[in-house]
């Protein structure tokens, strides 16, 4: 109720409206920046922290970084309009209770200006303003390298996460991209972009293997990216990560690939279930989903659980949850 | 509950219980990130008072109670009345308060009716044409928008504002319309020319993402979604005392037909009711349980008297209506009480139990306003039978209701607000662990 506030003056509302410019979800980007944002720069970034927290007691780690090179062409957009959606997609089924969530972009260190982007492990929408900060570069070198491998090295190096510290739980990192890592990370480039004083250049399946004991590490290939049918692309990451390689059809079914893959990988859901809920929510993504996570289903079918989780919803109770 | 459950969120009462801060609550500190609100009824009129804990104030009258929390998203529906203008100003008062993004959280479904300068001069020329027999309108046109809709196929929405030419046909029409019915030699309200409405409704499209109606669907699948009511259930248009009602369905219909149409995606909603621990209505109109000293004693900090809604009336806790409230609203699954901290430090209040030989107001159906009409005479005339309510109302409100109490709040900030039962977790499963209802 009320008596009408705010002023109704048209004139200042039109000049309100031309003086106020929108900031699209690109708003950074599209702003002509050329550079990372100062938030995402990973420069002298000592940790990414995913720390519990009164409200979020055991938070659990998800990075997502995508590559924002010229071969992705549109895609790196469409994630950054879709990516949003995770938080409640992880959230809608209890698959994770308090998901930290951070996002990130991958370009090329050899000579792009935003080689690596890294936002904040954040447990609510705060996580969409670091998405609409990313400088979608659009550059690349053009020899189907990506300096992946810097990312990871930040990952492994320079983040530090509750859920494996104080429970022994993997986080997980799933990367976006269609092309391959450099094989080895240089001590140069970890200087220029991230700084500090690596002893030596780290090869590419060390790096995996460190990274590996602090997340579930998934490489994304989504089928709209340039080199996306390459067999030499498929051959290179299944050699590093074996079935933790998902070729994703149908790039808005990305969430929802994420967010089931973590529910398989915590046990929450079997597959079905999974395509059952996304059904439920009116999702159109089941079939891609379905299509990308089949190869992860078969190797875990032994451990999935068959029990649907309790139905909280149905029939009148004592309380109301709010 | 599906703990990422829709919540709606109405006024059981007059108005003014603290919707907007129970919203406020759900979002700043709720049990579930909240992913966006959306209103589904009324329009600008709402003032829906929110108080963060650091001080700052905001009137939320379009945006959603929940816009100081970051990147939660308003979503304005098609049952909503929009006020390019006044969101405008409202917009501006966000920024100042340090929310500088509020207009790029927000949607507005191009279905929903548009409130226009000529709406709100027609409603006040008509309110002081009635003089002493005013309704308690806001002022605001919320009526005479909801009226000209009924009557008039070509009413602007929100839609319109892409595309000038027709804007600038329908703008014409209503302004048209005004003139006729209020000469200006009468009315004596200028208005603005059509041509500078016309600009700041385009710059209000080109601000702002217009969306269509299958939009809320998606928000649905996202997140945790939170409908937040305008107004109260004893205002609504058919349910109300008639002629002291609003031009508005103030019951859960509105958000559960737009829940239906969307497949019920999030799952089935919490329908949640807000009352105070005492009675309040803004204007004149029924109100049996008035009590001019608790008016002397109670004054509102966020309603004074307006000059066109009237005077802020204070009472106690009217169980009969309350009852009626929920009656015809279908039901709640949960209430949350404000206000709680005044019991407390009274202990004086009271809740009327019956009515002198009246326990139940009949409910009518199908639009009877006749009936409503003839039932608002009987209470002008009504009187109260009271019994004390003590200074925890709580388990008194559970009893007289049947409706659990989900919230508690003794104060105007999310940090003054209790869940009144936590959820307990239950850790039957290693992972994840499923927070299943309390006792």
């Amino acid at each position: 109720m009320g008596s009408g506030t705010w002023s109704t003056d048209v004139y200042d509302a039109a000049r309100s409206y031309r003086a106020s410019t929108g900031a699209s979800a690109f708003a950074y980007s599209d702003g002509g920046a050329t550079t990372a944002h100062p938030d995402l720069d990973p420069h002298g970034v000592v940790l990414r922290e995913s720390r519990d927290s009164d409200d979020h007691p055991e938070s659990l780690a998800i990075a997502v970084l995508f590559d924002v090179t010229g071969s992705m062409r549109t895609v790196p957009r469409t994630l950054q309009a879709k990516l949003p959606d995770l938080l409640g997609l992880l959230l809608r089924k209890g698959y994770v209770e308090h998901p930290h969530i951070m996002f990130g972009a991958v370009g090329d260190a050899t000579c792009d200006r935003a080689p690596l982007q890294v936002g904040q492990f954040e447990a609510d929408n705060r996580m969409d303003d670091d998405l609409g900060k990313i400088l979608l570069e659009g550059g690349g070198g053009g020899q189907m390298t990506e300096s992946y491998e810097l990312a990871m090295y930040f990952m492994a190096r320079h983040t530090a996460i509750d859920c494996l510290e104080k429970r022994g739980r993997k986080g997980y990192l799933f990367m976006i991209g269609d092309e391959l890592a450099y094989p080895a990370v240089k001590r140069r480039e970890i200087a220029k972009v991230i700084g500090g004083e690596p002893r030596g250049d780290v090869p590419i399946e060390e790096l995996v293997r460190e990274l590996q004991r602090k997340y579930e590490v998934y490489f994304i290939i989504p089928e709209g990216a340039y080199h996306a049918r390459s067999r030499k692309l498929a051959d290179f990451w299944r050699g590093l990560l074996g079935q933790h390689v998902l070729f994703l059809d149908d790039l808005d079914a990305v969430c929802e690939t994420i967010a089931l893959t973590i529910g398989l990988s915590e046990e929450a859901i079997d597959l079905d279930e999974g395509l059952e809920h996304l059904d439920e929510f009116g999702s159109g993504a089941g079939p891609s989903v379905s299509r990308a996570l089949a190869p992860l289903d078969a190797s875990r079918s032994s451990l999935a659980v068959s029990a649907g989780p309790p139905d909280l919803g149905s029939g009148p109770s004592a309380t109301t949850r709010l | 509950m599906n703990s990422a459950a829709p919540v709606v969120v109405v006024d059981l009462g007059f108005g003014d219980a603290g919707k907007g801060t129970v919203v406020d609550w759900l979002c700043a500190r709720g049990p579930e990130p909240v992913h966006a609100v959306v209103r589904f009824n009324g329009g600008a009129q709402a003032a829906h008072n929110v108080v963060t804990p650091d001080g700052r104030h905001h009137t939320f009258a379009q945006f959603g109670s929940g816009t100081f929390t970051p990147g939660v998203r308003t979503h304005l529906s098609r049952f909503m009345l929009v006020d390019p203008l006044a969101l405008a100003a409202e917009a501006g008062h966000l920024r100042a308060l340090g929310v500088g993004d509020a207009l790029d959280r927000l949607t507005a479904d191009r279905d929903a009716l548009l409130t226009t300068p000529y709406h709100r001069a027609a409603n006040r020329a008509r309110e002081r044409a009635r003089g002493a027999d005013r309704h308690g309108s806001c002022g605001m046109g919320i009526g005479e928008t909801a009226a000209y809709a009924l009557a008039h196929d070509d009413a602007p929405r929100v839609g319109d504002c892409l595309s000038p030419a027709r804007l600038r046909r329908r703008l014409t029409a209503v302004r048209d319309r005004y003139l006729e019915e209020f000469p200006a030699a009468t009315a004596g309200e200028a208005v603005p020319p059509v041509e500078d409405c016309v600009a700041a409704f385009t710059a209000f499209a080109e601000r702002v993402r217009v969306v269509p109606g299958d939009h809320l669907h998606r928000l649905l699948r996202t997140g945790r979604v939170v409908f937040e009511g305008a107004q109260g259930v004893l205002l609504d248009e058919w349910h109300g005392f008639h002629p002291y009602t609003t031009w508005s369905t103030t019951t859960f219909a509105n958000a559960e037909t737009l829940l239906r149409e969307a497949g019920d995606a999030g799952g089935p909603a919490v329908r949640l009711g807000v009352l105070r621990a005492y009675a309040t209505r803004h204007g004149p109109g029924p109100f049996v349980t008035e009590d001019p000293a608790l008016t002397a004693d109670l004054p509102d900090p966020h309603n004074g008297t307006g000059p066109w809604q009237g005077s802020f009336r204070v009472g106690h806790l009217d169980a009969v209506a309350l009852r009626y409230a929920l009656e015809v609203a279908g039901g709640a699954d949960a209430l949350a009480v404000t206000h709680l901290d005044v019991a407390r430090a009274r202990g004086d209040l009271k809740v009327c139990v019956a009515y002198d030989g009246m326990e139940r107001l009949p409910v009518h159906e199908g639009g009877d306003l006749e009936g409503r009409a003839a039932l608002a005479r009987r209470l002008l005339t009504a009187r109260p039978v009271y019994a004390p309510l003590g200074a925890d109302p709580v388990p008194v409100i559970e009893d007289m209701l049947g409706v659990p109490v989900a919230l508690r709040s003794y104060g105007p900030t999310a940090a003054d607000k209790r869940a009144a039962r936590a959820a307990r977790c239950d850790r039957t499963r290693p992972s994840p662990a499923r927070c299943a209802n309390g006792d």
